[in-house]
């Protein structure tokens, strides 16, 4: 500790540390009013009401659980897929190529993601998938509406936002694998789709570190959810169809009036600490899955 | 049961091997021995194909395994005639090691039952005098063996496949002396029921072992002959100089 402090970048260090952890601490003892007051009701009931002091967030829970779960499902395929194409298939050559769009997609700001999501994702996925579906399916999923902003459409562009980050990690697991492996593997007459699959199952901890990270993202992303999830209160979360909330939707969307009530700041503190929990386990397990290797 | 005829092997523009011609009898040990860098290592995996998944590898001529024209053939069905041993012990470390062993025969679906399959399993671990110590944590992963067992088991992998042939890259290089001298006579004793192409860079481990050896020097095939004629009566100045330690 001495040496720390004794050290210029030590300080640094040490200064960050405090920032972080004065912060998470804060952010405890905001949310205890609200804990006290509501209690349990806070986590299991879907109402919004700040003018009667109501606040249950179930439905924003459910909108964050169900986004993360459809992205990372969807996610998963086309990470995996991006992965192995970039490691296995595309020749050599081409390979740095495909690795930098790739990276590139994960330093795209988020809000260009959503602006994007709003006015071309919304509506295509409206027209295309959504309203064919809903057809028969509408009693399960909802009855979508124009311009198509709802829980399904965030889920689909969270999935396009996490596969740069998880393809990234699971590429990396493919390109670590040894050339004497690799080999030997081909030698015992395994065919490349063979090869491929034998990869896959020994990079199974990369995959899924690289899809919690995705799944933390996706819960804790704020802004590109925020333009195409519709932010309706909307107790029927799991109808993916209709507009609804997600925790972190829910804080951008309110914030600006919460001084105005009693215990609103308090409630919109206490979303965001379960959100930041759900996504530091998710990336906690996700990191070290990754190095366990 | 091999047949080298007129091998040549690119990299780019660099010619690795230089009009190789080579016959390797049935059931016997044939050393490729020679320096780092004389291309035995790509000799070695021009015969199973396996230097082609390099991009920029061209290869010319004509190898016949057991009859077969390997260049004719599928690339997977000159694979799984073919055992290979490397350098690394390389048994692939999320397997079990029943699964190790099993990959071949399952991959090309050389077995029809379970039964079949833990037999031949069985038979190909006790030929590489692996069963008595693996026989009862078959389950177990690969990685928890030692390297002397983990190269064991890979000519376990490979003799799953009941190859005729088995090629071996150096394949002691990484193992203390007890686990070389075990693989060693193991060689010896698989020579009764596969051919056994070796290559390594160390003559003494040519002598202990061969049968015939094959000197490579820079790409070029300098001298075969029976083990005894090229360690007592070199024909060539190199082969000599290399044998006695005054080239390598």
């Amino acid at each position: 500790m001495a040496r720390l402090i004794e050290h210029p970048l030590g300080i640094i260090m040490l200064l960050v540390i405090s920032i972080v952890s004065v912060m998470i601490i804060f952010l405890i003892i905001q949310s205890i009013p609200i804990l006290l007051y509501r209690g349990l009701e806070f986590l299991t009931t879907s109402s919004w009401n700040p003018v009667k002091e109501e606040y249950g967030i179930l439905f924003a829970l459910g909108g964050s659980v169900v986004v993360g779960l459809i992205s990372v499902a969807l996610g998963a395929v086309l990470s995996i897929s991006l992965a192995v194409f970039v490691a296995e298939i595309s020749p050599v050559r081409l390979r740095s190529i495909f690795v930098t769009l790739n990276d590139i997609g994960a330093a795209v700001p988020t809000v260009i993601y959503g602006l994007w999501g709003l006015i071309y994702l919304a509506p295509f996925l409206y027209d295309y998938v959504m309203a064919p579906l809903s057809t028969f399916l509408s009693s399960v999923l909802g009855v979508p509406s124009r311009p198509g902003t709802s829980i399904f459409t965030a889920s689909i562009l969270m999935a396009i936002m996490i596969v740069p980050f998880s393809s990234a990690i699971i590429r990396e697991g493919l390109l670590s694998i040894p050339t004497h492996l690799r080999e030997a593997i081909i030698s015992i007459g395994a065919t490349r789709w063979e090869l491929i699959w034998i990869q896959i199952k020994m990079v199974k901890n990369y995959i899924i570190g690289g899809l919690l990270i995705g799944f933390g993202r996706a819960v804790g992303e704020t802004v590109a959810v925020a333009m195409v999830v519709g932010n309706v209160i909307q107790p029927e979360f799991y109808k993916i169809f209709l507009p609804g909330y997600t925790v972190s939707s829910l804080i951008a969307d309110q914030y600006q009036n919460a001084e105005a009530y009693t215990y609103m700041v308090s409630a919109l503190f206490a979303a965001s600490l379960f959100i930041f929990i759900v996504g530091l386990l998710a990336n906690m397990v996700g990191l070290s899955m990754v190095k366990r290797r | 049961m091999i047949m080298i005829k007129d091998l040549n092997v690119w990299y780019r523009d660099n010619k690795i091997l230089d009009n190789i011609n080579l016959d390797v009898p049935r059931n016997v040990i044939l050393t490729i021995m020679g320096p780092s860098g004389s291309g035995k290592s790509t000799l070695l995996r021009a015969i199973n194909r396996l230097i082609e998944i390099y991009p920029g590898v061209r290869v010319e001529g004509e190898i016949y395994v057991d009859g077969v024209n390997v260049f004719k053939a599928r690339t997977e069905d000159v694979r799984r005639n073919i055992g290979m041993v490397f350098q690394i012990p390389n048994p692939i470390p999320n397997m079990s090691i029943f699964d190790n062993v099993a990959l071949g025969p399952k991959l090309n679906k050389l077995v029809k039952s379970e039964s079949e399959l833990r037999d031949i399993v069985k038979w190909a671990l006790e030929k590489a005098y692996l069963w008595d110590e693996v026989k009862d944590r078959l389950k177990e992963p690969a990685a928890k063996l030692s390297g002397g067992q983990q190269q064991r088991l890979c000519i376990a992998r490979a003799l799953a496949m009941r190859p005729k042939v088995i090629l071996m890259d150096e394949p002691t290089s990484n193992l203390d002396p007890v686990a070389t001298n075990r693989i060693e006579e193991l060689m010896v004793e698989l020579k009764k029921i596969v051919t056994v192409v070796l290559v390594t860079h160390n003559p003494a481990q040519a002598a202990r072992v061969s049968d015939y050896v094959a000197f490579l020097y820079k790409g070029r095939l300098i001298e075969v002959g029976s083990s005894s004629q090229i360690f007592t009566s070199p024909k060539n100045e190199l082969t000599e100089k290399y044998i006695t330690g005054r080239i390598g």
